[in-house]
């Protein structure tokens, strides 16, 4: 009999965690669904829905084709891939390397350098944008992508986590590779360059992440039109327009949040895992 | 110089415990040069060319020696102490509702006993989407006569306040914004955290007949407060740089009414819409001294070991 009651306290306190989950849920989710019936409305251009419908009045495609035909979309797609990929390399291979010579090298000024990683941390990107301006403006590299991506040498978090990771596998490999007579950048690339795909793959969804989404940095040093990343073309629409063309403004929104999230969707393990990661106490 | 790698060269042979051909040391230096060289290029020059321009009566080229003059503009502007304030009300109520209310949702996940993956990943997915849109969005849901929130609001019998269009509760349709967007991340740092909690101290309370509620208020509530702390210190340090989503709702001046600039909206306007380098390089110097304090001031609070 009390198993009994246990077992259906159990169940109403389930279905209760559930069903408030599921409201939630949907509450949150309530943005992206408007989002997208509103981009399918003709007439929101004019006179936003009111009261909203989940299914417009007269549903149409005018405001993607309009968009698709403006092709400025694309183009911020491509100009934000190339960056993003670009970021990506540079930043996980100064962090892997990085990461690998705190963990296994032994030289002079090892810790003094370890700390000046940790204190980039510190550093936030207000101080340093109109320096950096300055120099990519004497540099002739305002409106290139130079400037977007080379910043992304410096990843003082990267680097932290692959020295910890570095610092679980075992030192045994390099010492029986370096009997043979390997060298130091021989036996990284041979050795542990093959296990570091888990890292890799953490540190390949956060600089996507954080490269995807940048802004202010790219706000600066961008003002030609054609180079304008998702992030600077979505402001400056939204900066035009604010509340008026409301249909397009969504239908823009929609391409270019559906794909992120389709994206993370399949990779959702991965990049929760990876967020996870940033934040778990030692 | 030459004899330091020596010695460092006769160190590691000891602790290899070999006596093998010499290696060099200098080659860890070529693992950090990528990093390093950035760090240079990348850190320590601008911050320390910042300081410099802060100095100075600058306009992008040369300039003329100003002391401290910027900064006793800055000190003495209303509007840099009315963006202070703008960003510490906004990032405050967006820490005192997410934290507690992204640790609510992150045990009911925890504990719920199905579908727990579909809930992670749907509450985490407007953190997915870059702030920039979802502002974008909100700019529209937000609407005080055609957004969906109004409606619902008033659908409830709230009353349905102006939003984005009145000074007075501008602040608060970017702490809106602020909650739907970090809860995500709130939840899985809580989420992971909370899967640490080691279970036996659960079964131990559950022997001696604790109830579920007091195991969350005795048990798991204490052994969060690292988590809480980490929430709390990387949440105000990204709460004190909010510029993305005022900056597209606002613009640089933060309107309505310079409601909702922020510290770093109001170092953009002086430093790229009106060219006063000197100026927003003291700007950008005194947010990264209260940065600076605010972080040590929160570790202390939550007595988290730097």
């Amino acid at each position: 009999m009390a198993a009994l009651t246990q077992k259906k306290a159990f169940y109403i306190s389930n279905a209760i965690k559930f069903i408030l989950l599921l409201v939630c849920g949907f509450l949150l989710m309530v943005p992206f669904i408007w989002m997208i019936s509103v981009g399918f409305s003709r007439t929101a251009n004019v006179q936003m829905p009111f009261p909203p419908k989940l299914i417009p009045k007269d549903p149409s495609w005018f405001n993607f084709n309009i968009v698709f035909e403006n092709g400025q979309i694309f183009r911020a797609y491509i100009n934000s891939g190339i960056i993003t990929v670009c970021s990506v390399i540079l930043g996980v291979t100064s962090s892997l390397l990085g990461g690998y010579a705190f963990s296994k090298g032994k030289f002079k000024g090892k810790k003094v350098m370890f700390l000046i990683v940790l204190g980039t941390l510190m550093i936030p990107m207000e101080p340093r944008l109109i320096p950096m301006y300055e120099m990519f403006n004497k540099l002739g590299m305002l409106n290139t992508f130079w400037p977007l991506f080379l910043p992304a040498l410096v990843n003082g978090f990267g680097i932290f986590l692959c020295k910890q990771y570095f610092d679980r596998l075992p030192d045994s490999l390099r010492e029986s590779a370096q009997m043979d007579g390997a060298s130091e950048l021989g036996i990284f690339f041979k050795i542990y360059f093959p296990l570091t795909g888990p890292i890799a793959a953490t540190l390949v969804i956060l600089t996507f992440i954080w490269s995807w989404n940048d802004f202010v940095w790219p706000l600066v040093v961008l003002n030609d039109p054609n180079l304008q990343t998702i992030p600077l073309y979505l402001a400056s629409f939204s900066q035009e327009n604010g509340t008026s063309l409301g249909g397009l403004t969504m239908a823009l929104a929609t391409v270019s949040v559906v794909p992120i999230i389709i994206l993370y969707l399949f990779l959702q393990r991965f990049i929760i895992q990876s967020i996870a990661l940033s934040g778990l106490k030692e | 110089m030459r004899s330091k790698p020596n010695r460092t060269k006769a160190q590691s042979e000891i602790a290899l415990g070999t006596l093998r051909p010499k290696r060099s040391s200098l080659i860890w230096y070529v693992f950090l040069a990528p990093a390093f060289l950035g760090i240079l290029c990348f850190m320590v020059y601008p911050i320390l060319e910042s300081l410099r321009l802060s100095l100075f009566n600058s306009s992008g080229t040369g300039g003329t020696w100003a002391g401290l003059a910027n900064y006793k503009t800055v000190l003495s502007s209303s509007e840099f102490w009315h963006s202070v304030y703008n960003t510490f009300y906004i990032g405050f109520f967006q820490m005192i509702i997410t934290i507690p209310l992204g640790f609510i949702f992150a045990s009911m996940i925890n504990s719920v006993a199905f579908a727990k993956n579909f809930f992670k990943v749907i509450f985490f997915l407007p953190n997915v989407t870059a702030i920039v849109a979802a502002a974008m969005i909100f700019t529209f849901v937000l609407h005080p006569d055609m957004g969906i929130l109004n409606y619902f609001l008033d659908k409830v019998g709230l009353p349905t306040p102006l939003w984005l269009s009145n000074p007075g509760t501008a602040k608060w349709a970017i702490i809106l914004l602020g909650v739907w967007h970090w809860i995500g991340f709130v939840i899985i740092i809580c989420l992971a955290n909370l899967q640490a909690i080691s279970p036996e101290l659960y079964e131990a309370s559950t022997i001696d007949g604790a109830s579920g509620l007091q195991q969350w208020l005795f048990i798991t509530i204490p052994n969060m407060m690292g988590t809480f702390a980490f929430l709390l210190i990387t949440g105000w340090i990204g709460a004190l740089q909010r510029f993305n989503e005022v900056y597209v709702i606002g613009g640089p001046t933060g309107s309505p009414n310079r409601s909702i600039q922020t510290v770093v909206a109001y170092i953009y306007e002086h430093g790229f819409t009106g060219f006063q380098f000197g100026i927003a390089s003291a700007a950008t110097y005194v947010l990264f001294v209260i940065i600076l304090i605010f972080t040590m001031f929160n570790l202390k609070l939550t007595k988290m070991k730097l």
